[in-house]
């Protein structure tokens, strides 16, 4: 068969397809150029293979597109997955840590300071026994430290209440990307019986297990039919392939009623309870702040309470009070060091009556300030942690700190890798409207070009058709 | 490396934020002059503070506690200096009238002196500072001397701190130093017996009262030794406290305070820092071919 001008015709034709084609992939990546998580495409143009063999050689018979690809980079998409795992779980812990004020140590209303006011009041009245002012003084201190302690204590379980709320609004987040994504598994399935690649689908894919990762620290698994399913950390599917699991809140008796995280799995069993253990991301790190730092800041403020409470009262029922009557408590403290901190109080009788605060060692004497000197010592009396009560306040705050601290410097750490491999994912996958301006202009040259072989073929027909005439 | 427009606004976005941050950490620095205000900011630190804290709060207390101690003790020094000039006074007044020259009606008239030196001396001891008999002992809610002179008082002595866990008496024993219990001489009955010879124009009996005056002065002169004494302590640890504090207080600095000149100059940096990530942000913004085509 020959070559002849109509083929030329047809094969223009084609090309002009195919630049266009060229012409709106560009056009797409520039629209897209702010879409989060959009992958840059490339229109792959190729020859097509050449039918037309003239004399002894082929005559090539145009360009098609041959297929629209996304410009990615599975393994750093991989590493991110861990990046935003990890990132999601120090933020939302260093986050938690560091809203706490309650233990800043130079707080004017803290209890380095109510503690000190108390003992500068039991000085005072050490100093004069006699005096119902410096009594007054010393019972208000008293009340004051207490509230204190209660205040304290409070704000510590009120920031753990914060991250059950938190925690709320990350399982709603969570079981929405879930069921999105085993939604989209199925669209994507669907769309590519067609042989071609949903791209964009893909891209809103990649999103949500980014997403999920940061949430939950789940890990993508990809299966032979390229279906993603995401799997919580020590295995348990959150998304099957074409199913998404559901997490639920509910509250844990053994816990203060804090949410624990409940899995009702792809498959529909359970739900089963998870532990800390099978939670990353921010999820996991709500946790990690709550029943971690939080929790045990909260029981060190009540086991100080607890056993500040009984050293004091322990002196102050061996003294006598003004009316020479003796084992009054100073303090009314829990039975056990659970919850002593925020239900602490001054003894009811004694806030009705200062004088019977214990300040003499025997009954009688107005002035006897021994007692009082008893209590004052107190100061330095090893509580159950082996140092004082400041000491053990200052090892609490050390070891909060510590924990906020490092919490903050993992987080700030975790936030530039994840900075760092979205530029790297950027550099790869990103929109450049120079580039895509370049490609744009390519396509319309070429197109302008194959136009103009459109007419050079007409004009080449016409000449053709006038020879007959 | 390939760069896309996002890595341009993303960077800029970033840096603008982290540079934004950073002023605030300066600023915040350089306006409260504070380095660590929560625990996070620096751990040890903040551990050393409460320490520190606390330890201000105690040495402020002893201070207090030791001033108002030697108020006191300054009250009892006074009257126990005056105490002093009666039974000198009443010692005098013997030795004048101990001369059997002397007629009875001449020494008659001498009682109602004794009389007013009892008395005198009866109200040194019945003192009450801010409404606290000083010299009962740590009986101190009522006079320690009824109106014949007998002591009502306990034996105890008041003591307080004067460094944690140290104690200093802040009371002398008057029925040590007057009326001698212990191995001495009383006071208020030598003056009425003194009164009663008088009265009775008893010559041995008005010079028995010598080396009864002679030992009251010893002992009171002894219990002012003792005043001095704990006065001296007083003010040593209120002194040693004022030292203490000012140690602590530069200690305390050092772990939370800024330093001024470096956040002042942090906070310009930050500044700088800032304008230069926007001005390099916006130029960044400008280039690209969709202008230039």
């Amino acid at each position: 068969m020959g070559s002849d001008l109509i083929s030329i015709l047809t094969q223009a034709g084609q090309s002009l397809g195919a630049h266009r084609g060229a012409a709106a992939t560009a056009s797409q990546n520039i629209a897209n150029v702010n879409t989060p998580g959009y992958s840059r495409q490339i229109a792959n143009l190729a020859a097509n293979t050449p039918t037309d063999f003239v004399g002894n050689t082929f005559i090539g018979s145009g360009v098609q597109l041959q297929s629209v690809t996304q410009a990615r980079d599975a393994f750093l998409e991989r590493q991110m997955q861990s990046a935003f795992s990890s990132s999601g779980f120090s933020s939302t812990e260093s986050a938690a840590l560091t809203s706490v004020s309650a233990l800043d140590p130079d707080d004017a209303n803290g209890l380095t300071a109510a503690l000190g006011t108390f003992y500068t009041s039991l000085r005072g009245v050490a100093q004069n026994p006699s005096d119902t002012g410096l009594r007054q003084a010393a019972v208000s201190a008293a009340q004051s430290l207490a509230q204190t302690f209660n205040r304290t204590s409070t704000a510590l379980e009120q920031a753990r209440d914060g991250v059950d709320a938190n925690m709320a609004g990350i399982v709603a987040d969570v079981n929405q990307s879930a069921s999105a994504m085993a939604a989209l598994n199925v669209q994507i399935q669907q769309s590519r019986v067609t042989g071609a690649e949903p791209n964009d689908l893909l891209d809103q894919r990649q999103q949500l297990q980014d997403k999920l990762a940061t949430l939950t620290g789940a890990t993508p698994v990809l299966d032979a039919q390229g279906d993603v399913a995401m799997a919580l950390p020590g295995g348990a599917d959150l998304v099957g392939a074409l199913r998404a699991g559901q997490l639920s809140l509910a509250p844990d008796p053994n816990n203060g009623g804090h949410l624990t995280v409940n899995l009702t799995r792809a498959d529909g069993t359970g739900p089963v309870p998870l532990t800390s253990a099978q939670l990353g991301g921010n999820l996991g790190g709500a946790l990690s702040a709550r029943d971690g730092g939080l929790l045990t800041a909260k029981n060190g403020i009540d086991q100080m309470a607890f056993d500040f409470a009984n050293t004091i009262n322990a002196v102050h029922s061996a003294g006598f009070a003004a009316d020479g009557t003796t084992g009054h408590q100073m303090f009314t403290v829990s039975a056990t060091a659970s919850g002593a901190a925020s239900s602490l109080t001054v003894d009811s009788a004694l806030v009705a009556n200062p004088a019977l605060l214990a300040a003499a060692s025997a009954a009688g004497a107005s002035g006897d300030n021994k007692n009082m000197l008893a209590l004052v010592n107190t100061e330095s009396t090893a509580l159950s942690t082996g140092a004082d009560v400041s000491g053990t306040f200052q090892d609490l705050v050390t070891s909060f700190g510590a924990k906020s601290a490092l919490s903050k410097a993992i987080s700030d750490q975790d936030s530039g890798m994840v900075d760092h491999l979205t530029q790297l994912r950027e550099s790869t996958s990103g929109v450049n409207l120079d580039e895509e301006m370049v490609n744009l202009t390519k396509a319309q040259r070429a197109f302008e070009a194959v136009s103009k072989v459109i007419t050079t073929a007409d004009s080449m027909l016409d000449t053709l058709i006038g020879l007959k005439s | 490396m390939r760069v896309s427009d996002k890595m341009f606004y993303d960077l800029a976005t970033k840096n603008a934020l982290d540079a934004r941050d950073r002023v605030l950490t300066a600023s915040q620095e350089a306006a409260t002059g504070k380095r660590v205000t929560s625990p996070g900011d620096d751990p040890s630190a903040a551990g050393l503070i409460v320490r520190d804290r606390t330890q201000l709060i105690r040495l402020d207390a002893i201070n207090q506690g030791a001033g108002r101690a030697n108020d006191e003790l300054s009250m009892a020094d006074s009257n126990l200096q005056q105490l002093s000039n009666v039974v000198t006074r009443a010692r005098e007044l013997a030795e004048q009238l101990s001369n059997d020259s002397y007629s009875a009606a001449e020494r008659g008239n001498a009682v109602a002196e004794v009389n007013t030196l009892f008395n005198q001396a009866l109200s040194l001891m019945n003192v009450d500072f801010n409404g606290r008999y000083i010299f009962g002992g740590t009986k101190d809610n009522q006079p320690p001397f009824d109106a014949s002179g007998n002591y009502q008082g306990d034996t105890n002595v008041r003591q307080i701190e004067v460094a944690p866990g140290v104690l200093e008496d802040s009371s002398v024993r008057a029925d040590v130093a007057v009326k001698g219990v212990g191995g001495g001489a009383d006071l208020f009955a030598t003056l009425n017996s003194l009164s009663t010879a008088l009265g009775a124009n008893d010559g041995s009996g008005i010079r028995a009262a010598f080396a009864s005056l002679d030992s009251v002065n010893q002992q009171v002169g002894n219990a002012l030794a003792k005043v001095g004494a704990s006065m001296d302590a007083f003010d040593a640890a209120q002194s040693i406290a004022a030292s203490t504090k000012l140690t602590t207080t530069k200690t305390l600095s050092g772990e939370q305070d800024a330093d001024v000149f470096e956040a002042t100059s942090n906070l310009a940096l930050a500044n700088h820092a800032l304008d230069a990530t926007l001005t390099a942000s916006a130029a960044s913004f400008q280039m690209s071919l969709v202008d230039k085509l």
